[in-house]
């Protein structure tokens, strides 16, 4: 049997692409990382209070999920209820960072795929070149990285791993030049995102993507407020085949998963788990719609061949930045931003078990921390985007990957499809990795 | 003639090279320069020759000494960016993991410290480099310019029994007047370089020595502060207050 590795680009942190041949056929491939650096084993004794500063450093693309993921589980162990403004200011923190999040994978990693698949280059496009094919686009798409980190900046206190996130509340300052600041960015988001978003459907619309893209069966899990869009709260859905949807609350997610001694990989207790997409594409099959009316006007564009084909996510992804502005902009009109408010104090322990569920960018994000009979914490389980996402990648990949090296041969047309198929998930493998 | 950029990443989080890419002047870095190397947002494959290599994260595997020493061969000058880089970073907190910083390798040439680099910090030293210049760092700690020094005097023993301040004791800047270790609280201001801007103070936080020692190492600085304090028991026994950003140093 020959082994070949190679290594993922163009992809946020450090991953590898494994492919066995036996007997001159592709017999599996598989996305792996090989560093694990232990979170849930050295957050073990760790004070409550410490724990969302540390988990940030998880991820320097989806740190305020983490943290706040992390003050959700804190908050249920002390049962305590946080105020309306802290969750406005955690949603507009986490709107910052998923348009940051967003944007930079859509201008690094698969717009330059999307041109290529799509025959638009003949080669996959460095920035430098991308600059070039089209300046407005790139001019576009580099404004929202930095609409989104100056968002987290003037609600965080900095880039990445914000200041501002602690258990029981948040530090917030009322400052009406910041609200009125954060305004302007959001507005400005929107207008390029109108911009870009027309560009993707001028561009993109009228193909039909490829085969290989496609993913016939599907569950797909995330959270839903009431069939609506929301990404802070809500409860757990899966959904399997636009049909049989189970809705549940967070604390009863273990009849469905979990994670087993190794807290590598996530155990599923239903069939057909190599099935599971968490995401946009999944937010986007249970919600029942965004509530936006220009959102339902930009998805008539495409059609059935779009809506179950893993290329379709790029589309999603622009219109969640677009409804994360929207919503941010209603964000700071409300009064209570205006009135400067005293924490909740975490008085005592009320549950040894806290469980915190959130929809990071790339999808759900579950933080459950146990305390022992001594309310130190002696056992934590991070369930990540990425981790729910890697079964259905590898199935994707494999079928893919045996049928392209069966027609052409060619093991370097393989590891090049391949990893575009992998980009399209937008993989973590720095949460991955945690 | 544009100098060569390769940027590699090791064990992180990334969030110092999505902080790069967030930077005003990053479009400004990408036309100053050519980046020959950046898995991030580029297909190249190899490590070539290079006038300046980026390193962020620690080096926690074996494969990853081979990499620096050959990003080294190939650099003309190799810069640490980020506490990870620089000085083993939030790994540090393991215990059944190396978290080492790339100068236990090879020799480096400069170091942008900060979990993560603050941006005008950031900023300054990209275009220092990208003029053949080096980095220039504070070389004072942070109580230099801290707005809570005032009357504080860090010579006699200090009582502490906090890491953090409760969420309901948390003051900011504009009403909070104390040093933290007045209160009780740990800051590792005394020990910090400064650079930071102070976020953390300002938003009523105490430093936590992201932005790594003024001089030498974490070690040594911490055996002339912990002559000064008196911490709790309980904090004696917690893991990983002042090794957070790097593990401790013993040569044998």
């Amino acid at each position: 049997m020959l082994k070949i590795i190679d290594v993922c680009k163009r992809v946020e942190g450090h991953g590898d692409v494994k492919i066995l041949l036996q007997n001159d056929d592709i017999s599996l491939v598989n996305f792996q990382f090989d560093i694990y650096r232990g979170f849930e084993n050295f957050l073990i004794g760790k004070k409550l209070l410490d724990i969302p500063k540390i988990v940030s450093r998880i991820c320097g693309l989806c740190y305020a999920s983490q943290a706040i993921a992390s003050c959700k589980a804190i908050e249920h162990i002390y049962d305590i209820e946080i105020s309306e403004q802290t969750i406005l200011l955690r949603r507009l923190l986490m709107s910052g960072e998923l348009i940051k999040s967003h944007s930079m994978n859509f201008f690094f990693q698969t717009l330059p795929d999307l041109l290529a698949i799509f025959d638009f280059s003949q080669k996959t496009l460095t920035p430098y070149e991308l600059i070039h094919y089209d300046p407005q686009l790139a001019s576009n798409l580099y404004e929202l990285i930095k609409i989104g980190n100056e968002i987290n900046i003037l609600f965080g206190g900095r880039s990445v791993h914000l200041i501002s996130l602690i258990p029981g509340g948040i530090i917030y300052s009322p400052s009406r030049k910041n609200i009125s600041l954060a305004r302007k960015k959001f507005q400005n988001a929107l207008n390029n995102l109108e911009w870009i978003i027309e560009k993707f459907i001028e561009l993109f619309s009228n193909h039909i993507p490829p085969k290989e893209y496609h993913f016939p069966h599907f569950i797909f899990v995330g959270l839903s407020n009431y069939e609506k869009y929301d990404r802070y709260s809500g409860n757990l859905t899966i959904k399997q085949n636009n049909k049989n949807l189970i809705e549940f609350e967070k604390n009863n997610y273990s009849t469905y998963f979990g994670k087993e001694k190794d807290l590598h990989g996530i155990d599923f207790y239903f069939e057909n788990k190599k099935n599971v997409i968490v995401g946009p594409l999944s937010r986007y099959n249970i919600i029942e719609n965004y509530g936006i009316d220009e959102i339902i006007n930009y998805l008539d564009y495409f059609n059935k061949s779009w809506k179950n084909n893993i290329l379709f996510a790029n589309f999603i992804r622009l219109l969640e930045m677009y409804i994360e502005a929207y919503h941010g902009i209603q964000i700071l009109d409300d009064p209570s931003l205006n009135i400067r408010e005293q924490f909740s104090p975490l008085n005592s322990v009320k549950n040894l078990d806290g469980i915190g569920i959130i929809e990071a960018p790339r999808g759900t994000l579950i933080h459950h921390y146990h305390l022992n009979g001594s309310n130190s914490i002696d056992r934590i389980k991070l369930f990540i985007a990425t981790e729910f996402n890697i079964p259905l990648i590898n199935e994707m990949i494999t079928r893919y990957a045996k049928e392209l090296f069966e027609i052409t041969g060619d093991i370097n047309l393989v590891k090049k499809d391949v990893q575009r198929i992998i980009r399209a998930f937008d993989p973590c493998i720095s949460c991955a990795t945690h | 003639m544009k100098p060569r950029v390769t940027i590699i990443s090791l064990t992180s989080c990334s969030g110092c090279i999505s902080t790069l890419i967030s930077l005003d002047i990053f479009p400004q870095f990408l036309e100053r320069t050519r980046i020959i190397f950046f898995q991030f947002i580029l297909d190249a494959k190899n490590i070539e020759d290079t006038d300046i290599a980026i390193v962020e994260g620690c080096v926690s595997e074996e494969t990853q000494i081979t990499l620096l020493r050959d990003v080294r061969k190939h650099a003309k000058k190799v810069y640490a960016l980020g506490t990870c880089a620089s000085c083993g970073g939030i790994l540090s907190l393991s215990s059944s993991k190396v978290a080492d910083p790339i100068s236990n390798y090879i020799e480096t040439n400069g170091i942008i410290p900060g979990c993560p680099p603050p941006s005008k910090l950031f900023g300054n030293s990209l275009i220092r480099l990208v003029e053949n210049k080096d980095i220039i760092l504070s070389q004072k700690n942070m109580c230099g310019n801290c707005s809570l020094k005032r009357d504080m005097k860090i010579n006699s023993h200090i009582n502490i029994y906090k890491i953090i301040p409760n969420p309901e004791e948390i003051t900011l800047d504009e009403e909070n007047s104390e040093c933290f270790l007045k209160n009780g609280i740990l800051c590792l201001g005394p020990i910090t370089r400064d650079g930071c801007e102070y976020k953390c103070i300002k938003m009523g936080l105490p430093c936590e020595g992201c932005m790594g020692p003024v001089s030498k190492d974490f070690t040594s600085n911490l055996i002339n502060y912990l002559s000064l304090i008196n911490l709790s028991q309980e904090l004696k026994e917690y893991a990983g207050i002042f090794y957070r950003y790097s593990k401790p140093k013993f040569r044998r």
